[in-house]
């Protein structure tokens, strides 16, 4: 029978042009159908000096499927070089031009000259999505301008997260490992997001490591940094949210960088002490408030599937029904994942299921007995399944229309807060 | 299956006139994505679409009456940005594409009325021909593009 294609919960590679955006003054330069930057604009926080609707492309027709479309790649990046003001262009292809053969990086490397970087990266829809698009461009990053550093910073620490844009609270979150990094002495080094452009690129060779925050993307950008910078890398799968993942995040990063104990301990104390004391007064409101029945299930990308598992089961005390793992992860790194769903506190254990048919999880989510209003916490798609069962509904992942963002975050321990915050402000609407 | 397609070219050998100044063009038949000469069609200047007592004198005191005739006196010429182009397009109206150096906006736009597509390169014809019915012939049996190009 033949499949639906709705809810899709992703984009396609060419969606990568908002993890260039992300990087200050890094313009995409689509090689790509007309079109294709306007169906992928859709997030919100995407407009600014350069804005998906400026983007220079190609706009390839028929004409270029036949006769191939690599002048007018050429006359494109030519242009764009002279009438756009940026520090890093980054060509991206779409389908079309893969699909016949063009050779774009034959074309890219005409401009090894130019005033300003040109890089190039593969990002064919049928590549993958929008996560792969995410890592090609790192990698073309690495691969096509990154050299090695012998000179090295001392205590200088790469940050890898998510995807910009398709992760909602992407500035906040990085920008709270930055601060938690710098708060046990460490210098944090990102790349995306505000004043962070092609000078913390240049600087990447310089780090003493890198820090993936992730379950699975950038995994492949990280070995490539290993292998052609000489990057060793930490690999925390875990989203740090609430007391007790970042307090592990903290000792791992700190142990990993060889910073003092004593130090590392002393800023988790200080934290915890905060964060339990607003617990402790709120404890009247977890305990007496019913509404926030058992048990849960998150509907999200692996970070977020995983990274909130983990907090309301070892922070809130909350019991995790099945989770859905909807960014179509890659197989070879299922295994892993599953396997940290099993790491919970209270041996207690989550079932996770890979898929990004809507129809077949919110199925499961029907047959599920929550043992009372189920908590869903996921994508726009599930609002309406919530409210049928009656249950308590809060949109964290993309598509995302029911919540704006702008610096909020989930990360850290402030990050807990402010999500135990939303949690229970769906909860409470609910009788007032 | 078999499809017709519009060159114009000088010479026969470049793609190396525009739509607009092309007084003819060379007409090739694919038939199972090979591709034959088939004819030549000669553009003939309209003369003065209705032949008015008024442009008959016209032409009694101007010598080149017949290219201001089709300018002036047409309705649906010049003025509203068809008139040669459209009897242009009839002529190749059976064709399924035009490969031709140049090709303007708004005859592009009558060509896709008639879902005829327009190239605008400079190419050897040869070269035109082959990558034309190679992509014709891969559309027709749903076959992916992906492959080498020729």
């Amino acid at each position: 029978m033949a499949k639906l294609l709705d809810k899709q919960r992703y984009k396609c590679a060419l969606g990568a042009m908002q993890t260039v955006q992300a990087i200050t003054r890094a313009i995409p330069v689509l090689h790509s159908g007309p079109g294709c930057a306007q169906k992928l604009s859709d997030s919100t926080g995407s407009s600014g000096y350069f804005s998906p609707n400026i983007f220079p492309c190609t706009s390839i027709n028929e004409k270029d499927v036949v006769f191939g479309g690599t002048k007018k790649l050429e006359t494109t990046i030519e242009n764009a070089l002279k009438v756009i003001d940026a520090d890093l262009y980054v060509v991206l292809t779409g389908c079309i031009p893969e699909i016949v053969g063009d050779d774009t990086g034959e074309v890219v490397s005409r401009f090894e000259d130019a005033d300003k970087p040109v890089i190039y990266a593969s990002t064919a829809g049928f590549k993958g999505n929008n996560y792969i698009g995410h890592e090609q461009v790192i990698d073309a990053i690495i691969d096509q301008y990154l050299e090695k550093s012998e000179e090295k910073e001392k205590g200088l620490v790469n940050i890898w997260a998510d995807v910009p844009y398709q992760d909602l609270f992407w500035l906040g979150n990085i920008r709270e490992l930055e601060k938690l990094l710098a708060e046990i002495g460490l210098t944090p080094n990102t790349i995306f997001g505000y004043n962070r452009g092609i000078d913390q690129i240049n600087k990447i060779p310089k780090a003493e490591f890198n820090l993936l925050v992730s379950p699975w993307v950038s995994v492949g950008n990280m070995k490539k940094m290993e292998k052609k910078l000489g990057l060793p890398w930490l690999h925390l799968p875990t989203l740090p949210i609430g007391a007790f993942e970042t307090s592990k995040f903290l000792r791992e990063v700190g142990k990993f960088a060889g910073v003092n104990e004593e130090k590392v301990e002393s800023v988790i104390n200080e934290h915890e002490n905060y964060y339990y004391y607003l617990i402790e007064r709120y404890a009247d409101l977890f305990l007496e408030n019913r509404v926030i029945n058992k048990q849960f299930s998150v509907v999200a990308d692996a970070q977020y599937a995983l990274g909130i598992t983990k907090f309301l089961a070892n922070d809130l005390g909350l019991v995790p029904a099945k989770q859905f793992i909807v960014d179509d992860t890659p197989k070879q790194y299922r295994e892993a994942i599953t396997e940290e769903f099993k790491k919970l506190n209270f041996n207690l254990q989550a079932d996770v299921i890979f898929e990004t048919d809507s129809y077949k999880i919110h199925e499961q989510i029907k047959e599920h007995d929550y043992h009372g209003y189920p908590l869903i916490l996921g994508s726009y798609y599930e609002k309406e399944l919530t409210e049928s069962l009656k249950g308590n509904y809060l949109n964290i992942a993309w598509p995302v229309q029911d919540k704006v963002v702008l610096d909020d975050f989930y990360a850290g321990y402030t990050g807990g807060i402010r999500l135990i915050e939303d949690i229970y402000t769906v909860a409470v609407q609910r009788f007032n | 299956m078999s499809y017709k397609i519009a060159v114009a070219s000088s010479d026969g050998k470049q793609i190396d006139e525009s739509f607009g100044s092309a007084k003819r063009f060379i007409i090739y038949e694919v038939v199972d994505g090979k591709y034959n000469f088939l004819e030549e069609r000669i553009f003939q200047q309209e003369k003065s679409g209705k032949d008015t007592e008024s442009s008959t004198e016209k032409c009694a005191t101007s010598g080149s009456c017949e290219i201001e005739g089709s300018c002036n006196n047409q309705t649906a010429g010049c003025g509203s940005g068809a008139g040669e182009g459209t009897a242009k397009v009839e002529l190749i109206s059976d064709c399924r594409c035009i490969v031709c150096q140049k090709i303007g906006f708004r005859i592009q736009k009558q060509l896709e009325r008639k879902a005829i597509s327009a190239f605008d390169v400079s190419v050897p014809v040869e070269e035109a021909l082959a990558k034309i019915a190679y992509y014709f012939e891969r559309m027709d049996n749903h076959e992916s593009l992906r492959a080498k190009r020729i």
